[in-house]
């Protein structure tokens, strides 16, 4: 990772540790065997409800299957990143999974799991916007493996109204 | 255990400038080897699907990013590089780019007349002619736009032969209708004996007296990241290094070669790209039909090279992941402006960096891990640009007929009249991060020049302090191009490697 990367996410990651007390070790990593872990799954299945409002089915339980295949898209995704990257992303879901680094990164009070989608939007609305780099950075990371992952598979695609590729036999 | 081999000539890269090296050198009778980073996928495996191409045929699955993360680059990683996934568009070194050349660099020897043969050569053994079949509504929306405000626009070369007209070039030709590197001068390279490696990294290089003594590589996983397994050394009479612009610059930077006037890495350009997406009344489908085939270089040639930025316009193809990323936004309100995709038009500006002291590119790093950054901040300088060619992209689009255009930046809304959007365009902040700026063509970093106080690459390609080190890729612009790269790189690298053959003693060849 960037050493001022390091030293940006440093900064983060200490005022964590003063807001929630304990050590960094105690922060779950995002990401385990270059897959997103338990806690890397809780944040984007709240990122996913906000972020890719919209496109998800209507259906209740159609939703829930469309976002476990979206997270395993999102896992194959994360694991052709390169390490920098998957190191970076690691700690990243590991702030925003920790309580202090979710109020202090994205500016959501409550949990990913319980807030509404209005009030992820908000919180992710504020990361675009912010004047503090690193929270537009994580923003754009969010936004992008969001969006990759889930218009990457073929059963989205009528959502954009895009035929799919020209068969060619 | 470590793999030692012998060879007369080591190249590193298969890309535009590897694959015409490899080739010259080996039908000039020298016995190569072509260290290739990324894999070997061909046209079987080409499935114009972005899910496959990203990881596979891209740097960093096509998420490679500058060091502020504000601009992300394509290039490719894959045995053809970033010609196996590029989008065809074929220019020649512009003129205006060349005299610069040899009046900051004392580049003598790069004149129109002198690279001409070594073009036409590129030119025809890479069946590169202008694109005469009807380009699709994406393009012709440019033509037809810029043509009611008076500005020309014309059909861009393309090199292609029995081209389908598909449209997704960008995730490998699926016909082998493009003529990358990967089914021209690297298959004809192996024919005439030449040995391949694959997903195997050049590391570093190990020299000594001014001379290298050796290549070290190591195996990768499909991430990029290194395997487990033994190292090959290569040890060759001569290394030509084209690995494209960060990449060999990096390998440079991990084996600590000389660089006395700290030039190794500076001078990196990008094309800084913006966006401007316009909904039409009509069908557009930007996925389908050749990509790119017009083009407008008015915005450079209407003011000075070293003056306030140009910009090259042109209209790039659209896939669903590659669109709903420039779509900025999410929710509901992104998710409308996604059901548009059908009759969204996209234009795309190429800012020409490396002009003007304010536009001084970037700087490769490296990591801990040898990994490379490119640091490249984006400066007022180039930001004005930027501005500049949102407005001109926006008053296009309604010239065209656009119903709205959204400004692809993250405090833009789709504006509905040239009015509305020339009044917000004015007012943007145009900073990083919030203007979304992404980039096609690395450039730059091994700069030639004919004073070692100004360049790391000698006018012949010759590496300045290592004897037996040439570089023949995008590394050796001193500045960007002004028009996309693969031709440069095809003719330049063509004249060095045919002069490299001559300085080896071996036969001579010419490309076609």
């Amino acid at each position: 990772m960037q050493r001022r990367q390091w030293l940006a996410l440093g900064a983060v990651s200490a005022a964590v540790l003063a807001a929630g007390g304990g050590a960094l070790a105690f922060l779950r990593p995002g990401l385990e065997g270059e897959r997103l872990s338990s806690a890397g799954r809780e944040v984007f299945r709240g990122v996913g409800k906000a972020m890719l409002a919209g496109n998800w089915p209507v259906q209740p339980d159609l939703v829930r299957a469309a976002m476990e295949d979206w997270l395993n898209r999102v896992d194959v995704l994360v694991a052709g990143l390169p390490v920098h990257a998957q190191a970076e992303l690691s700690q990243l879901l590991a702030l925003l999974a920790s309580g202090a680094g979710r109020v202090m990164l994205a500016g959501l009070l409550e949990p990913w799991e319980t807030a509404p989608a209005a009030a992820i939007q908000q919180a992710l609305q504020s990361m675009r916007v912010s004047s503090w780099s690193l929270r537009q950075q994580a923003y754009q990371a969010l936004h992008d493996i969001s969006g990759g992952a889930y218009f990457s598979a073929a059963q989205t695609w009528s959502l954009l109204g895009y035929p799919g590729p020209r068969a060619l036999r | 255990m470590r793999r030692r081999r012998s060879f007369a000539t080591s190249i590193v890269g298969s890309g535009a400038g590897g694959g015409i090296t490899a080739e010259l050198l080996a039908r000039a009778g020298l016995h190569v080897v072509i260290v290739e980073e990324g894999p070997l996928r061909s046209s079987a495996d080409f499935d114009q699907r972005e899910s496959t191409a990203y990881p596979f045929l891209y740097q960093e699955s096509a998420a490679r990013k500058t060091e502020d993360k504000a601009i992300n680059i394509l290039q490719g990683r894959c045995v053809g590089g970033s010609t196996t996934v590029n989008w065809t568009s074929s220019f020649r070194t512009p003129s205006s780019t060349l005299r610069y050349w040899r009046d900051r660099f004392g580049l003598a020897d790069f004149t129109d007349d002198a690279l001409a043969p070594f073009f036409m050569q590129a030119e025809k053994r890479l069946n590169i002619a202008p694109w005469l079949t009807a380009p699709n509504e994406n393009n012709d929306l440019l033509r037809r736009g810029a043509a009611v405000l008076g500005v020309p626009a014309a059909a861009i070369a393309r090199n292609v032969k029995g081209c389908w007209n598909l449209g997704s070039c960008g995730m490998g030709c699926p016909t082998n209708a493009k003529q990358s590197m990967l089914i021209t001068t690297i298959p004809a390279a192996l024919d005439r004996g030449a040995t391949l490696l694959v997903e195997t990294r050049a590391q570093r290089l190990e020299f000594a007296n001014g001379n290298v003594r050796a290549l070290v590589c190591g195996p990768v996983r499909p991430n990029g990241a290194d395997a487990s397994g033994p190292t090959t050394t290569i040890v060759a009479r001569h290394y030509v290094l084209a690995g494209g612009a960060i990449n060999t610059p990096a390998l440079l930077l991990r084996s600590n070669v000389p660089d006395p006037h700290g030039r190794l890495g500076t001078r990196t350009f990008l094309h800084p790209v913006v966006m401007s997406a316009g909904v039409m009344a009509q069908k557009v489908e930007g996925w389908q039909g050749a990509p790119q085939s017009i083009y407008t270089d008015h915005f450079l040639e209407t003011q000075a090279i070293d003056g306030p930025i140009g910009f090259k316009l042109e209209a790039p193809p659209l896939h669903p992941v590659i669109f709903s990323s420039s779509v900025v936004g999410f929710g509901e309100q992104q998710a409308e402006l996604l059901r548009s995709f059908p009759s969204t038009h996209v234009l795309l500006a190429l800012l020409r960096d490396g002009f003007h002291a304010q536009a001084p590119g970037g700087v490769v790093k490296l990591r801990s891990d040898g990994s490379p950054v490119l640091d490249y901040p984006l400066t007022g300088f180039v930001m004005d640009g930027a501005r500049r060619a949102m407005l001109t992209m926006a008053e296009i689009q309604f010239a065209a007929g656009a119903r709205q255009v959204l400004p692809v930046h993250e405090l833009a809304r789709p504006y509905d009249s040239w009015a509305q959007a020339r009044e917000a365009i004015d007012s943007l902040p145009m900073k990083p991060l919030l203007t979304k700026v992404v980039s096609a063509h690395v450039m730059g970093g091994c700069g030639m020049a004919a004073d070692s106080a100004q360049g790391v690459t000698r006018p012949d390609g010759g590496h300045w302090q290592l004897a037996n080190v040439s570089i023949h890729d995008g590394s050796l612009f001193p500045t960007s191009i002004g028009a996309n790269p693969q031709l440069s790189i095809y003719g330049i690298v063509n004249r060095l490697a045919q002069g490299l053959a001559k300085r080896l003693g071996a036969a001579d060849v010419i490309l076609a």
